[in-house]
């Protein structure tokens, strides 16, 4: 049925599967390797996410990108099984198209949550099976109510709005505290953060996740390798390139004694 | 009765000419080519007629609503379907067209005992480079051509190729997206017009009279009187331009123009055409 705009039941009709279903139960511990962040600064969210790959204690892959724009006002950020979020990512991209194209208005900001969702409940079986879990964080402007909003999920498909912030990934740990501080003791709250100072935040943040996880790759300069960092207001989404992160992390995050 | 051939191809030649009458009111599509992209034009009633299809693709109508949506669904279809078990970049026009939905109008129009879709398409595709940019157009019996620069949709072959060589000589290479603007509006009235006069000549025709100096096949209007019909026209209907741009950010390359776009492209003497 076409006519409803509904791209996932239309692959499902033609026989397409979301990831592998494994046997439930048979799974070993759950791995996501990686740290990504959300908060709300002054004129939007920001979505950052380090771009380490691992397998077990194997560094697969430095140049991940964890932070996926989906259209122009949301971005989802991944951690957890990269083949089965990277599946999930193109799906929802393809929805979100077709949603706007067929119906000829957008997807709601709620509708999206929704096919978030969806997704995470139909990828339970893999999920448990320890093949496929997917923690994704989503973010996006909500053009309806002109406001920023953040998104988390469990492998289960349920769905929590954040206020403030949004962490996910195994160097989340270390940066909940951190974000809990700041926002509630620092100088001032994440969401009066203006768009530099946000960054900076973000930068420190993710090298504080790399300091105590080893799953989580910081910023490599010799090999000008930074973190990825978008930043999604009304205009839409922007990916901040090097050249702006780099003299940042110089001035205001590495400390020389 | 249709299993006779000679009953068949009669049939067939009856619905040609019931087809025929159906585009009779209907507003033609003008597709051109500018230093940005491509353009598609029309002035519609009630209806768009004007739609993305896929990141790189517009698709432009005449005819039915209801046919229109209906293969508007299947190209949408399948130009997602591909799109997500291929690649985006294998989602091309002219696949969608000759293997899509070409031998679907075909075959509709040749089973004599079923409805044949009313309706003319254009898929505008923007290639990578410009040199790659085509236009397809699709008759109601599944016939279709490609060309590049420029394309329209009309009622008769007539007037289509009217529209058609006003463009070719008018069109400077490459125009910008104000001069295509105002170029593709005039092809539009000439067809527009073209249509009135087809329509007024056969009720003349009905009545005893000799004359047929004003069929659609001559002259151009002048200027003025182009401008005036585009005029006359937009207070109950809107003038519809949509462009594929080149240099549009994310993957998405379509954009329908507003009317504040509008009023700022079109050349002044279209500006009152510009609903509000």
């Amino acid at each position: 049925m076409g006519m409803q705009g509904d791209f996932y039941q239309l692959l499902k009709e033609q026989g397409y599967k979301l990831g592998s279903s494994g046997q439930v139960g048979t799974g070993h511990a759950l791995t996501n390797a990686t740290t990504i962040l959300a908060f709300k600064y002054r004129d939007g969210v920001l979505v950052a996410g380090d771009r380490r790959a691992t397998a077990g204690n194997m560094v697969m892959y430095d140049r991940t990108d964890k932070v996926l724009e989906i259209d122009r006002h949301s971005v989802m950020a991944i951690a957890g099984v990269p083949a089965t979020a990277y599946e999930m990512v193109r799906v929802l991209e393809h929805s979100f198209k077709y949603y706007r194209r067929t119906q000829l208005q957008e997807l709601s900001f709620d509708g999206k949550l929704r096919a978030v969702s969806k997704l995470l409940k139909e990828n339970v079986p893999a999920a448990l099976a320890g093949t496929g879990a997917v923690v994704p964080v989503f973010a996006g402007y909500d053009m309806e109510q002109g406001s920023a909003k953040i998104y988390f999920y469990d492998i289960l498909g349920a769905e929590f709005e954040a206020v403030e912030y949004a962490v996910s990934g195994s160097g989340s740990p270390t940066i909940r505290g951190i974000l809990h501080y700041l926002n509630t003791w620092g100088e001032q709250p994440l969401s009066a953060l203006p768009e530099e100072q946000a960054m900076v935040q973000a930068l420190r943040l993710l090298t504080s996740a790399a300091e105590f996880d080893s799953a989580t790759g910081g910023v490599n300069r010799e090999a000008s390798l930074y973190p990825v960092i978008k930043l999604i207001t009304g205009a839409g989404v922007q990916t901040v390139p090097d050249a702006t992160l780099k003299p940042l992390y110089e001035s205001q995050v590495v400390r020389y004694v | 009765m249709y299993e006779e051939p000679y009953r068949w191809v009669e049939a067939v030649g009856n619905r040609r000419q019931y087809l025929d009458e159906q585009f009779k009111q209907g507003s033609p599509v003008v597709a051109l080519s500018y230093d940005g992209g491509i353009l598609l034009t029309t002035v519609s009633k009630g209806t768009p007629k004007l739609y993305e299809i896929y990141d790189r693709l517009a698709l432009g109508g005449m005819g039915h609503p209801t046919d229109l949506e209906k293969l508007r669904f299947s190209l949408l279809e399948m130009a997602h379907v591909e799109g997500f078990n291929r690649s985006p970049s294998d989602v091309t026009g002219s696949r969608l067209v000759k293997y899509g939905i070409a031998p679907v109008i075909k075959q509709a129009f040749e089973e004599v005992y079923k409805a044949p879709f009313i309706v003319r398409i254009l898929v505008a595709e923007l290639g990578q480079k410009p040199e790659k940019d085509a236009l397809l157009t699709i008759n109601y019996d599944g016939t279709f051509e490609e060309t590049t620069g420029r394309a329209v949709l009309a009622a008769t072959q007539v007037v289509q190729t009217k529209m058609m060589s006003y463009l070719k000589e008018q069109q400077p290479v490459p125009p910008s997206l104000e001069q295509a603007l105002d170029l593709a509006l005039r092809a539009w009235a000439i067809g527009s017009l073209a249509h009135q006069q087809d329509e007024a000549d056969q009720q003349a025709e009905a009545k005893p009279q000799t004359s047929n100096a004003g069929s659609s096949a001559a002259a151009i209007p002048s200027s003025d009187t182009l401008i005036a019909h585009v005029r006359s026209i937009a207070g109950e209907r809107t003038i519809e331009c949509a462009v594929l741009e080149r240099q549009a950010p994310g993957t998405s390359k379509y954009r329908s123009l507003k009317p504040a776009d509008l009023s700022r492209l079109l050349p002044k003497a279209f500006q009152s055409a510009v609903a509000n």
